[in-house]
């Protein structure tokens, strides 16, 4: 496939002809919250891998336009060519970071399959109908001695890197893959032995930055969570800190045990701010990190304690799995897998988070157990926000195997996605019953969704230059 | 059962090259190379099927036979594809990384890379890998 001329841009964008810019996106996150309409569809990720269903994992097209008759339903799938792939976290070839990139358009989503390596690339021209329209194949990416590909991110141009999680044997180190602008691969980002664990990352080219954060080896949280696995210190707990020009790592901050396994990385959106927060999931604690004189410096802002469950031998941790920031920076939202909470603080100090408000859903301890008469069965776990901040969404799927482990039920239930409605000028929020997504409803077996993208830009995937 | 076992020669296919295409031969049944192996896989839930792996990670020869197993990574880090040996020997072909020692003294194995040296029945599912979860605060 080869990117598009500026011709073919028409009606997949918002707004842009008022603009200057010739490219994707919007020219500020401001311009985002201004320009942008309401969803209409989202595409979800959604796996079979791990349970007793004999079919790929897919790319789901959502309606989340409540005017729409088939609202809340999966209206179309781009049903992969290989099983076993789990998908879990994709992004866009272009986002608003190539805004003044005339020729350019968000229009190619990149898959990776987390398990087998092989990267999927599906053409949105057809917003409704997306088809898949490359494939790399797991040897192209073996090659480079990477494997287990996670956060993909275009960093301007058309080009894409991967943050990979393993080698090709599936141990340690891990690295980063580029896709050219044809998004084929292109070789190493970085210069090899420039770190050992990596998980999620982010950059910030305003402050030549780039974080990246730690979950383990694939062949450590791949087969599953085990505590033996955290005392052989087999989990990360650091941050890296990237020269993102430079492509090596500047600065190394060790979270220590209250940072134990920090995934998603999350710059404030404003291209001018040095700060972000991470979430230490197994430590059930958030993060924030920012840049002061030259230095990079974290500190732990908020804690969620442990809850006690009748008979078990521990108290539970929340397990905040995944967190995001609005689009506006004033709240970040977040979600503990195993409590049951969706939760917003404001984040207007960043220093000083202050919880606005919170839902209890889901989970082991969720007040709200059960939506439209459907067992909710896990915990709230990957979210995405419109870019208004007026409507919050997750799914409930975390990864086969800890699925496995801790929700069990979902194997033969198949996870949803739920929505609560968001008031950002009260700071509340408010589940709303009429939306369910039943990914247990799948022709060919419950199903198990992950991430969430809008088609024209979200929360977690566009940076600004 | 967890060595770097990988064989070299196929002294089989050399053997099978010999063989007259006769079309007058059917009724002749062809000798059974030797190193072809019965996998038998067993499900929990009663269903069997029975596999011929020739020189074979266990997954090839299901598929060859249009027999789906689970699996992921196939090469032996993520899991997905454990299974337990009940009976006979296997060799996995690369290093079961996704197996810790006391799983593979259990007799799991990882259906991706591990080759039968002979006959063998191993059972498969999604539900074989569970048995290696544990909730740590349960």
């Amino acid at each position: 496939m080869s990117q598009p001329d500026a011709s073919e841009q028409a009606g997949t964008e918002q707004a842009h002809e008022h603009h200057d810019h010739a490219g994707p996106g919007y020219m500020t996150p401001q311009a985002a919250i201004e320009e942008s309409t309401p969803e209409r569809r989202a595409y979800v990720v959604a796996n079979h891998v791990g349970m007793d269903v004999d079919a790929p994992d897919f790319v789901a097209v959502v309606d989340v336009d409540p005017e729409s008759g088939t609202y809340g339903e999966i209206t179309d799938r781009i049903d992969l060519p290989n099983m076993g792939d789990e998908l879990h976290h994709f992004g866009w070839n272009a986002c608003s970071s190539s805004c003044h990139m005339g020729g350019l358009e968000r229009r190619y989503l990149v898959v990776p399959g987390n398990r087998s390596s092989r990267i999927h690339v599906v053409d949105t021209k057809d917003r409704d109908h997306p088809e898949l329209a490359s494939v790399i194949e797991p040897e192209e990416v073996h090659e480079h001695d990477l494997s287990a590909p996670h956060t993909v991110h275009c960093i301007g141009g058309g080009t894409v890197v991967i943050s990979m999680l393993g080698d090709a044997d599936g141990d340690l180190p891990g690295g980063f893959l580029e896709l050219d602008d044809d998004l084929n691969v292109q070789g190493r980002w970085e210069p090899p032995g420039e770190i050992d664990f990596n998980y999620d990352y982010w950059y910030q080219p305003r402050h030549n930055a780039m974080v990246s954060s730690e979950w383990a080896a694939p062949k450590t949280y791949q087969p599953g969570f085990d505590m033996d696995d955290v005392e052989a210190g087999n989990y990360g707990h650091e941050l890296q800190f990237w020269n993102w020009e430079d492509r090596t790592v500047e600065q190394t901050l060790d979270l220590g045990e209250e940072g134990m396994i920090p995934l998603e990385v999350r710059f404030l959106h404003s291209p001018e701010h040095a700060h972000g927060f991470v979430n230490a999931a197994l430590s059930s604690n958030v993060f924030h990190y920012w840049k002061r004189d030259g230095e990079w410096h974290a500190e732990k802002v908020i804690d969620f304690e442990g809850r006690e469950m009748d008979g078990w031998d521990m108290p539970v941790p929340a397990l905040p799995t995944d967190i995001l920031i609005s689009m506006d920076d004033r709240y970040l939202f977040g979600g503990n897998w195993l409590h049951g909470d969706v939760w917003m603080y404001d984040i207007s100090d960043p220093a000083n988070p202050r919880r606005a408000d919170s839902l209890s859903v889901g989970g082991y301890f969720g007040d709200v157990q059960e939506v439209q008469g459907r067992e909710l069965v896990a915990g709230p776990q990957m979210l995405q926000l419109s870019l208004d901040g007026e409507r919050l969404y997750w799914t409930t799927s975390l990864y086969s195997t800890w699925d496995n482990t801790f929700f069990p039920d979902e194997a033969e239930q198949g996870s949803v996605m739920l929505k609560a409605d968001v008031n950002p000028r009260r700071g509340t929020m408010t589940l709303d019953e009429e939306f369910l997504v039943d990914f247990g409803e799948v022709p060919e077996g419950p199903a198990r969704a992950h991430e969430i993208r809008w088609p024209d830009g979200d929360c977690t995937s566009d940076v600004w230059m | 059962m967890t060595g770097d076992f990988q064989s070299d020669s196929d002294p089989v296919e050399s053997e099978s090259d010999l063989v007259e295409p006769e079309s007058d031969s059917e009724s002749e049944p062809e000798p059974e190379p030797e190193s072809m192996a019965t996998v038998r896989l067993r499900w929990r839930d009663g269903r069997g099927a029975s596999v011929t792996a020739d020189d074979e990670p266990v997954l090839d020869a299901a598929e060859e036979s249009g027999v789906g197993l689970p699996f992921g990574c196939r090469t032996g880090a993520c899991g997905t594809c454990t299974g337990r040996l009940l009976d006979g020997e296997v060799v996995h072909e690369r290093p079961p990384r996704a197996l810790k020692p006391h799983h593979l003294d259990d007799g799991y194995v990882l259906t991706c890379i591990a080759v039968p040296t002979g006959d063998c029945t191993v059972e498969v599912g999604t539900d074989v890998q569970r048995d290696l979860l544990v909730n740590p605060w349960q």
